[in-house]
């Protein structure tokens, strides 16, 4: 077989070169040849194979490159199996033209005795002869880039060396790729040293890298599949494991019944429709037959301000600044600036230095593109205006006082205290030399005057209107006095008030408190109608208050440790000390203009007392480290309070016990406060010499805060011994003040009482 | 001066000294001087006389050109001058100290002062600064006197009836003779007693006849009375003070004032009455202010308010009358002394005040030259413009109606001395005379309109000299 095979093969191989030029289409039929004739001589072994691969592809096409390469792989495999069958038996060729390689044979050699191989002679015929060719470069299995510095490229069967043939220069090349058809498959083969043309398994190999196959020509990725388990008599009896078959297996699928009726409703309901009809949209269209665009063009970005003269490195001299402008600028912060830069002057171009807020710029422009602000401001851009609270202008809140109509003088010794009678005509004032003197309000005369011994601590005028008369208090005693020229019913009934015929019975407990009076027949104009005598070493009492009916009044002395407190009933002749024990010193006491309630003051505190219930119903605190006066509304709701320390504080009673507001306008201690009895007004006097007039509008309505408005400050008091105004009191009907201080030293008049008028121009 | 702006001007005049109706180029820059310099020379008086010139009812206080500038008048417009005699600087005439303050001063007598003081007595001076009389009609003080009747009607008689105000709750009619002293025979007899308020009394004011009277009190009444003195009391005597009160008064006069009740109340004032005066036109016709800030015109006979003009937050101190009755003026302690239309009612308080005249301090007075002269001549139309106030700043201003911009001229009364100089009371009689009452006392000034001269003013000049 092997002899007929190699024939064969050989015969192919010659087949090859010989119609290797020739058209492929030749081959198939020579291949089919082969098969044939191989088909008779081979065995049963290779049938199997050769008739699977015809089966297979019965469809491919023969004349394909692969089958042709198939079929080479396939030859060569052959020539090897036939060398070994050659090297293994020792086959005597009949036909030598055929083989290859010639045979030897083995002889027993008469030198060595030992069996040898003689080939026989090579006859120098043309398929021997070798002359033709260059001889091989025999230089071994070395890189040849060892040769690259060397004239030479290798060895040949001599040793000798194998020059570096000359290579033509770039010219030559190119002539030759025009020449030679079969450039440009050759490369150039270094062991060579020439170019040789690639061979077609070589050109395959490029042809699949190329196209990105797999580069093995044997590799095939459409292998038959191989039917293990399928076609009769294979197939898996014996199931797997024993589980029972899942009921998914034959249940139809919940599931997918839910997603398919949700499309059915979907399309029934035509949310989808199912053959949408394509809109239409032409793929080319003309920009220019929209209508032009109604909108204004968008603005363009604003110019950027020439630069002025005050910008150029040699400004005029009258853009420079100054140093004071240049020191204001130094102190404005630098966003308050008004420009950016100063002025300066260089007499040269050259002489500018570089700008030496280079960095910070650079670095604030990229805070800007890091979306960060330039600067944090801390401060607010708030109008100043805008906090003010929006009061009403005062020229709309007239009548108020606005200056001083009159004054009128105490010959000697300060005057601490002043009364204005209930209609407003008349004022009485008590000095510290014991000196009351009764004055007509709108005149200035001096109707009356009385000396008591001692200090004047406090004048007070009975509120009721149907009587005339007034308190004045000196050391341990009150004396009540009726002023001159009363109308007849109003002095007798006076009188009665005063000094009643028949006295009403004398209370139980005795009282440390004794009335003593005249009586109405024995009256006269210059001594008090009705004396109180308090409690021995009460000292001088510090203030009288009435009750608003005119029936009790409440004495606050300073003298006892009681804290002096008396409220006596005219009425009943009585008095009564209403606490036993007061924490801290009483400074000041009142009567609530409405209820039943009353106001003691103490140093810091004041507490609001049910004189009915007898109990404490609220304790203000006033922030005051001393209070020094204090009024009550006529309305009965606000509070104000006066204090050493200068505040004056408002109480809004209803609202709380801290104060509602705190005024701080005076400079020296407040020393009175007092509320309009009928127009929205209050007075604070103090020692700093002024008074200050206020605007108070209280509203009925709970929800509307009181309204408090500064008016007017009247000055032209002077201060002496640290004295200011001592009290300022306010005409009941009109918008006049009565008020009195301590001023004008020397020998002429200590003290002045004065008012003022209402000036509506 | 030629190159300069000229108006044409044309000037006319009421006065004895007519300029020829022709048009005048005068200067822009001339003052009044100089058109009084050019009045006198164009006449060539004999003695210069001073003049006032009125352009378009003001007076001209700046130059022409400015005055011009400020009207935004061209240069072309005719202007019409009025001018008249201005009035001379006021003259001191003589100061008659009082003891007490002096709360009313009348000079409505020729040749004798009488005043009202604090101490509740009435006094007569005559021009020779002499006491005449002390009447000490009042417990308390008085705040009102005033001279009843027409005062030339009985000059010859020489005796007159007073009427004065006081603290006290009353006003009394005094009948006294004047001239003599209290040592003659006839001593002064308080004749009555007029009993409505209870409240002192602001102010007593009688009729131009004498035969009424209106008292003003705080009690916010307004009380009319006849002068007829009735035969018996019509009031009847209350309790022991007021009986006390009498007693005292029984030293001086022999018999008792009869006690007189009002025949007519006008109530309507909701604050205290200042001062209420009859019109002197009409009879019926009273006028009043009060601190409720209202001017309220009354009818006398019926009893009723007319007409209230009602400014705002003016309490009002003092109202004076015009002598024609159409206006008056009115002082407020606000300051201002303001001027009210009051011949028609209207009801626009704003168009009421004509005019409004600012102080620097209270004015508590006012006075217009008195009502009483009819009689004389042109000169009447220029003192019926003009009009004098008392301020507590102890200045006494005479104003005209028709620059309300500032006074005419100020007088300033007991200077140099160190109490109070608070005006209370002026008077001006129709010869010229003011009488300013107050503080100090009394002083006497003299204040020369035109042609005045003709009148009893020689017999002060004589007096002050003496």
């Amino acid at each position: 077989m092997a002899p007929t095979a190699s024939i064969k093969s050989t015969k192919k191989r010659k087949a090859a070169a010989v119609e290797d030029a020739p058209a492929e289409t030749s081959f198939p039929q020579e291949v089919g040849l082969d098969l044939g004739s191989e088909g008779e001589e081979d065995g049963v072994e290779g049938d199997d194979e050769d008739d699977g691969e015809v089966d297979e592809f019965p469809e491919i096409d023969a004349g394909s490159d692969s089958e042709e390469e198939v079929e080479e792989s396939e030859d060569e495999d052959e020539e090897e199996e036939e060398e070994e069958e050659e090297d293994s038996e020792d086959i005597t060729d009949v036909d030598d033209d055929i083989r290859p390689f010639p045979i030897s044979k083995t002889v027993i050699s008469d030198i060595t005795g030992q069996p040898k191989r003689v080939y026989p002679e090579i006859e120098p015929d043309y398929d021997s002869d070798s002359s033709t060719e260059d001889a091989p470069n025999r230089v071994g299995n070395v890189p040849m880039h060892w040769y690259d510095d060397l004239p030479h490229v290798g060895y040949d069967m001599n040793g000798k060396k194998v020059l570096r043939p000359a290579r033509g220069d770039e010219l030559d090349k190119f002539l030759e790729t025009v020449e030679d058809p079969n450039s440009w498959i050759s490369a150039f083969d270094k062991t060579a040293q020439a170019d040789k043309p690639l061979t077609p398994e070589e050109l395959d190999l490029i042809r699949r890298l190329q196209e990105g196959e797999n580069p093995d020509a044997s590799y095939d990725p459409y292998e038959p599949t191989v039917e293990w388990f399928t076609g009769k008599g294979k197939e898996e009896v014996m199931p797997l494991s024993s589980a029972p078959e899942p009921k998914r297996r034959w249940v139809p699928s919940k599931w997918e019944k839910q997603k398919v009726m949700k499309i059915v409703r979907a399309i029934r309901a035509g949310r989808i429709v199912p053959n949408k009809p394509k809109s239409e949209k032409p793929q080319f269209y003309s920009v220019w037959n929209d209508e032009p665009s109604t909108h204004p063009a968008p603005l363009p970005a604003p110019k950027p301000r020439l630069p002025s003269h005050a910008e150029s490195y040699n400004p005029p001299e009258e853009y420079l600044p100054t140093e004071e402008e240049k020191k204001q600028w130094e102190e404005t912060e630098k966003e308050d600036r008004d420009r950016d830069f100063l002025p300066q002057k260089h007499s040269a171009l050259r002489l500018v230095p570089a700008y030496n807020q280079f960095i910070q710029e650079r670095f604030g422009r990229q805070l800007d593109l890091y979306m960060a602000p330039r600067i944090q401001r801390k401060k607010l851009q708030i109008d100043p205006n805008s906090l003010i609270p929006k009061l009403p202008s005062p020229a709309s809140l007239k009548p108020f006082p606005v200056y001083k109509s009159l004054s009128v003088s105490h010959q000697k010794g300060r005057v601490r205290t002043v009364g204005i009678s209930p209609d407003g005509s008349w004022a009485v004032s008590g000095d510290e030399s014991g000196v009351v003197s009764l004055w007509e309000v709108i005149v200035g005369r001096e109707v009356k005057r009385w000396k008591f011994d001692g200090k004047i601590g406090a004048v007070e005028w009975c509120p009721r209107m149907d009587v005339s008369f007034f308190v004045v208090a000196i050391e341990d005693h009150l004396h009540f006095v009726v002023p001159p020229n009363l109308h007849p019913t109003v002095l007798s009934a006076t009188l009665a008030v005063l000094s009643p015929a028949t006295l009403p019975p004398q209370p139980d407990t005795p009282s440390p408190v004794k009335w003593t009076s005249v009586a109405a027949a024995s009256y006269s104009a210059d001594k008090p109608l009705l004396s109180i005598a308090l409690p021995p070493s009460s000292g001088v009492p510090k203030q009288v208050t009435w009750h608003r009916r005119g029936d009790y009044l409440a004495t606050v002395s300073g003298g006892e440790g009681q804290g002096g407190v008396w409220i006596h009933q005219i009425s009943r002749r009585h008095s009564q000390a209403p606490f036993k024990k007061v924490k801290g010193v009483v400074q000041l006491v009142l009567f609530h203009p409405t209820k039943a309630h009353f106001f003691v003051a103490t140093q810091r505190y004041i507490r609001i007392y049910n004189l009915a219930e007898q109990k404490l119903l609220k304790t203000l605190l006033a922030g005051i480290r001393w209070i020094s006066s204090m009024d009550v509304h006529p309305m009965g709701d606000h509070l104000i309070v006066g204090g050493y320390d200068r505040k004056l504080c408002w109480f809004d009673l209803e609202l709380s016990d801290k104060p509602y507001k705190v005024l701080r306008y005076h400079t020296r201690a407040v020393r009175s406060v007092h509320f309009h009895p009928t127009y929205p007004l209050f007075a604070s006097s103090s020692d700093d010499g002024t008074i200050q007039i206020f605007h108070a509008r209280v509203f009925n309505d709970l929800m509307t805060d009181p309204l408090i408005v500064p008016l007017k400050i009247l000055r032209g008091h002077e201060v002496k011994e640290g004295l200011g105004v001592l009290q300022a009191k306010w005409c009941p009907r009109q918008p006049w003040l009565g008020k009195l201080s301590t001023v004008k030293g020397g020998m002429a008049d200590p003290a002045k009482w004065s008012h003022c008028a209402s000036d509506a121009a | 001066m030629a190159s300069e702006l000229s108006h044409p001007v044309v000037f006319t005049t009421a006065t004895p000294y007519p300029l020829p109706s022709q048009k005048f180029m005068i200067p822009a820059s001339w003052k009044r001087y100089q058109l009084s310099q050019l009045v006198n020379k164009s006449l060539s008086l004999p003695s210069p006389v001073p003049f006032e010139f009125l352009v378009r009812g003001e007076i001209l206080r700046s130059s022409l050109g400015e005055w011009c500038q400020e009207k935004g008048i061209g240069e072309e417009e005719t202007l019409e001058i009025e001018y008249f005699e201005s009035v001379m600087p006021p003259q001191k005439m003589s100061s008659i100290p009082h003891e007490e303050w002096v709360s009313a001063v009348s000079c409505q007598v020729p040749g004798y002062f009488v005043t009202a003081a604090y101490d509740g007595q009435v006094r007569i001076f005559d021009y020779s600064q002499q006491l005449l009389r002390t009447i000490p009609i009042h417990d308390a003080s008085a705040t009102s006197v005033v001279v009843i009747g027409q005062p030339s009607a009985s000059a010859e008689h020489n005796s007159y009836l007073i009427a004065s105000a006081s603290h006290d709750m009353t006003a009394r009619i005094t009948k006294t003779p004047f001239g003599g002293s209290d040592s003659d025979e006839q001593s002064a007899v308080t004749l009555a007693s007029l009993h409505l308020h209870t409240a002192p009394i602001a102010s007593i004011a009688s009729n131009l006849p004498g035969s009424h009277l209106l008292t003003a009190s705080w009690d916010n009444l307004i009380g009319i009375w006849d002068t007829i003195i009735p035969s018996a009391d019509e009031v009847p005597a209350d309790d022991a003070p007021e009986r006390k009160k009498r007693r005292k008064n029984a030293d001086n006069s022999a018999s008792k004032p009869k006690r007189k009740a009002p025949i007519g109340v006008l109530k309507s004032h909701t604050a205290r009455v200042s001062k209420a005066i009859f019109s002197p036109t009409a009879s019926n016709k009273a006028f009043s202010v009060g601190f409720d800030s209202t001017v309220r015109t009354w009818d006398v006979e019926n009893a009723v308010c007319t007409d209230t003009i009602t400014a705002s937050s003016k309490p009002f101190l003092d109202i004076a009358i015009s002598p024609s009755g159409d206006f008056v003026l009115a002082a407020s302690t606000d300051r201002t002394v303001t001027q009210y239309d009051v011949r028609s009612p209207t009801l626009s308080t704003a168009a009421l005040s004509t005019a409004t005249f600012l102080h620097p301090s209270t004015p508590s007075c006012i006075a217009l030259p008195s009502g009483s002269s009819s009689n004389n001549n042109a000169n009447t139309n220029n003192n019926s413009q003009q009009f004098i106030t008392g301020a507590y700043d102890g200045t006494v201003r005479l104003w005209d109606r028709r620059s309300a911009r500032s006074a005419v001229t100020t007088l300033k009364v007991w200077e140099g001395q160190n109490h109070g100089r608070k005006i209370l009371s002026v008077d001006w009689s129709e010869s010229g005379v003011v009488g300013i009452g107050g503080e100090g006392g009394v002083e006497v000034w003299r204040v020369q309109g035109s042609g005045d001269q003709a009148l009893g003013l020689g017999g002060v000049v004589r007096a002050a000299a003496s």
